[in-house]
């Protein structure tokens, strides 16, 4: 039963910190100031502990305010798409590690580069593996919305990667080859 | 529900978009502004109960004065309706007696 459940604060910033910090980073292309949402997303659950219903619950509400704390900090640096590439591409203070193959790394640039709304569907679509509704449900926004983001930011992301990622090609065709 | 991805571009994109691991210190960090805000909390509900009882007490206090002021004003009313009606008795019984001399008076003048 949910009602069984007891939320511990620790064992939720083990469990759910990589989650949360990878939202706010690919949501704000800023891995300090992801740091930071990061830091404030948990010390909000901290004060709604009480409220946490079940461990799905508290995935859920913890995914919903990392975004909304992202977009929250986006206006408030009023920062555009290709600002944040720029940053991202800078790095950063990001480890070489943390950055995966170049081929991911400048999928993630590009990703960056989208309207708000778009990289906010499609990082919960990929990062998170979510559907559609429950995108929506964590964006609150309409499901036909979720839909048309998810459909026309893929598309503007494919149109980039074929102006953007001749190296992606050439680097599949060496693979096939060898 | 997990939808399969739809082509390679997807799949690149999903293995791109993997979680990353959080900063080695964030856990820390949030236990310990954590902690400080709650140190924080319990001094602040300790200052509002502070403040809270010393204004009990002061509006208790205000509330004695008020309640002994007017004990007393009233004992002493009393006690000056108790003198006046000393008075009066005294002042009567005077006229009583008076009275009653007079009346003697009039009797042994008339004799």
């Amino acid at each position: 039963m949910a009602h069984d459940w007891q939320a511990d604060f620790e064992q939720l910033v083990d469990e759910h910190q990589s989650m949360v910090f990878s939202l706010a980073w690919r949501m704000t292309g800023d891995r300090g100031l992801a740091e930071e949402i990061a830091q404030d997303v948990f010390l909000e659950l901290d004060r709604n502990l009480g409220r946490m219903e079940s461990q799905d619950h508290a995935r859920f509400w913890l995914r919903r305010v990392a975004m909304s704390r992202s977009a929250d900090a986006l206006r408030r640096r009023k920062v555009r798409g290709m600002d944040l590439w720029v940053e991202i591409e800078e790095g950063h203070g990001a480890k070489a590690e943390d950055r995966g193959s170049p081929l991911g790394a400048r999928l993630e640039q590009l990703l960056a580069t989208l309207p708000e709304p778009q990289r906010a569907a499609l990082v919960l679509r990929y990062q998170e593996d979510m559907t559609p509704e429950e995108i929506a449900a964590t964006l609150d926004a309409p499901l036909a919305t979720i839909k048309s983001h998810l459909q026309r930011g893929l598309k503007l992301l494919r149109a980039k990667a074929q102006n953007h990622l001749k190296e992606y090609v050439r680097v599949k065709e060496q693979v096939r080859e060898f | 529900m997990s939808f399969e991805p739809i082509d390679d571009f997807e799949r690149e994109l999903q293995q791109a978009l993997e979680r990353r691991p959080a900063p080695p210190g964030l856990k820390r960090k949030v236990m310990n502004v954590r902690s400080h805000a709650r140190t924080q909390r319990i001094r602040d509900h300790r200052v509002m109960w502070q403040r809270l009882a010393a204004s009990v007490l002061l509006a208790g206090v205000l509330a004695g004065g008020v309640t002994w002021r007017n004990h007393e004003e009233r004992r002493k009313g009393e006690e000056v309706r108790r003198q006046v009606m000393t008075a009066l008795r005294i002042t009567s019984h005077a006229l009583d007696q008076m009275k009653t001399q007079l009346a003697a008076q009039d009797r042994d003048g008339g004799q």
